[in-house]
């Protein structure tokens, strides 16, 4: 049986043979025939077909081109119909066209996918009023002598997220109430994480180390992804890609602290007691930053964890009536901006009983 | 009669393949199945439509997924865990997968332009010529200097590339490199993609 890919190969070529203006009655029998063959080639052909004719729309491209040749790419991207794509964004999705339960339809699943770069700007229009900059006002003579390039501190309120480009050509994702210092300069390039948790792309430069500190404790990159978080007196590092050293200032008796290198995939807890290690796989890693595209992954985990979670975006605070619904597991992916479907998904699918109040929402196991 | 299945397939159903393939690599582990799994639940759409148009076509289009990969699941003799478990946690929800809508014709217009300005330069030149200046095959052939079976093949070619874009959104938009990468037939990794 011919694959997939072979079915819409020869779709295409019948398309394009019906499409090349020497087209006769013979040839219509044989497509017709082709497509009676099965209900694949049928569907393969009224996909390819359907997008041939959508594309005469290409004609509108023509407008004002040069006749005889295609112009260089990327010219439509400049022109108003660039606008930002409202699918994703979370309160355009409030507006389901099909007209399902109103709140229900907001609840979206994150596409599992790759890391798609064009999202950022949709997703800094949406946040970007929440996120105040502060530039750093700082830069005299001073800061030139160390060779301090650029420094600034940048902040998200709750349930803000922010992407901010450094001028090295790494970027910071801030999370939900967070805040970062940064200060790049000649020979180091400094973050602190000062509140929250962001995620970092380190550009690559060997002379240049990226390090993000977080109280006594140092994570260092030369060019990789990861996230930091600060809970509390702990912390928490996510490796996406590369490899990252997470280093301790030497204790008080000033003892020196081991240091833990940490590959893509990993997740590390530093708390008091030491740092705990778990590797898994990049896609386990990353399930832990989705909430750069606006969700939140859970996987067989613990209700009471999932709302902590939640509570990190919402001001309206999921609380655990009791010890049981706490240790409820739940899975699945939502937007966290999204709280009360959460709740009304939970009340459907498990035995809870929300009761809502205007800052909080307490569960209760029935 | 047909052709108003045509239609409502294409209007209906082809606009959410975008979802629906997002749909299908977070569910499904191995990445070079998608293209297949994604034609056999066109066919069962389009065949269950055929005897009764469904009334809710997005919700049925995410059914016949789920039901189609239950049951591929239990046809095949080794179940991985991780399949099932992450499947699951989705069941319930998956009928309220928000569609990527992008009806509007600017929306339209702008995928359009995006999944030509993915294809190959030569390609590019072809589809440009004949859509865009529309011009006969047998003049884009004498101005690029090429044989009008080759004008043709990239016709194909490129109708197939737009399509991937158009309807499938290609989740490539800023790493064309990844089209590639889709396109091939690479042994599937995760079920989730990496990055």
């Amino acid at each position: 049986m011919a694959s997939s890919r072979q079915i819409e190969q020869a779709a295409a070529a019948w398309l394009a043979r019906r499409e090349s203006g020497a087209w006769a009655g013979t040839d219509q029998a044989g497509l017709d025939a082709w497509l009676a063959e099965s209900t694949a080639h049928r569907v393969a052909f009224l996909r390819l077909e359907s997008t041939w004719n959508e594309s005469g729309r290409l004609t509108a491209l023509g407008a004002g081109q040069a006749p005889g040749a295609a112009p260089p790419r990327g010219q439509w991207s400049a022109s108003p119909l660039d606008r930002p794509a409202p699918a994703r964004a979370p309160m355009a999705s409030a507006q389901s066209p099909t007209g399902g339960p109103p709140d229900l339809a907001r609840l979206v699943f994150a596409p599992r996918g790759k890391e798609r770069p064009a999202r950022w700007p949709r997703l800094l229009a949406a946040t970007f009023t929440g996120a105040l900059a502060l530039a750093g006002a700082g830069l005299g003579a001073h800061h030139y002598f160390y060779g301090v390039t650029e420094q600034a501190s940048y902040a998200t309120a709750l349930g803000d997220l922010n992407r901010v480009p450094l001028s090295d050509g790494s970027g910071a994702t801030l999370s939900s109430d967070s805040r970062i210092a940064v200060s790049l300069s000649r020979r180091e390039r400094h973050i602190e994480l000062q509140r929250g948790e962001a995620f970092f792309e380190a550009a690559k430069d060997p002379h240049r180390p990226f390090v993000v500190s977080a109280g006594p404790r140092q994570v260092v990159a030369v060019g990789t992804r990861f996230a930091v978080r600060r809970d509390g007196p702990d912390l928490r590092v996510v490796v996406t890609e590369g490899t990252v050293r997470l280093e301790a200032s030497p204790d008080a008796q000033g003892h020196p602290q081991p240091t833990t290198l940490l590959p893509a995939g990993s997740l590390a807890i530093a708390s008091r007691n030491g740092v705990v290690v778990r590797t898994g796989s990049v896609a386990d890693a990353e399930r832990l930053v989705d909430w750069r595209s606006g969700f939140v992954t859970f996987r067989d985990t613990s209700l009471a964890e999932a709302a902590s979670e939640f509570n990190r975006y919402n001001a309206r605070k999921l609380v655990m009536g009791d010890a049981d619904v706490g240790a409820l597991r739940v899975g699945g992916n939502f937007r966290w901006s999204n709280v009360d479907a959460f709740v009304r998904l939970l009340e459907q699918g498990f035995p809870v009983r929300a009761e809502a109040g205007a800052d909080r929402i307490v569960l209760h196991s029935l | 009669m047909t052709e108003s299945i045509d239609a409502w397939f294409a209007r209906e159903i082809l606009v959410h393949e975008e979802a629906l393939v997002h749909f299908l690599r977070r569910c499904w582990p191995h990445r070079e199945e998608i293209h297949d799994l994604r034609q056999e639940v066109y066919v069962r759409v389009y065949e269950a439509a055929g005897k009764s148009v469904p009334t809710a076509p997005k919700s049925f289009l995410f059914a016949t997924a789920r039901h189609l990969m239950t049951d591929r699941l239990r046809r095949s003799r080794v179940v991985s865990i991780e399949t099932v478990g992450d499947f699951e946690s989705i069941n319930v929800l998956i009928d309220e997968v928000s569609p990527e809508r992008w009806c509007g014709g600017r929306q339209v217009l702008k995928r359009l332009a995006d999944a030509f300005d993915r294809l190959p330069d030569r390609c590019r030149e072809v589809i440009w010529l004949r859509r865009v200046e529309e011009l006969p095959q047998k003049e884009v052939a004498s101005r690029l200097g090429i044989s009008e079976k080759t004008v043709e093949k990239h016709v194909a070619k490129g109708i197939r590339l737009i399509a991937e874009h158009f309807y499938g959104g290609g989740g490539t938009r800023a790493r064309p490199r990844q089209a590639l990468q889709d396109a091939g037939k690479e042994p599937g990794h995760g079920q989730q993609q990496t990055d």
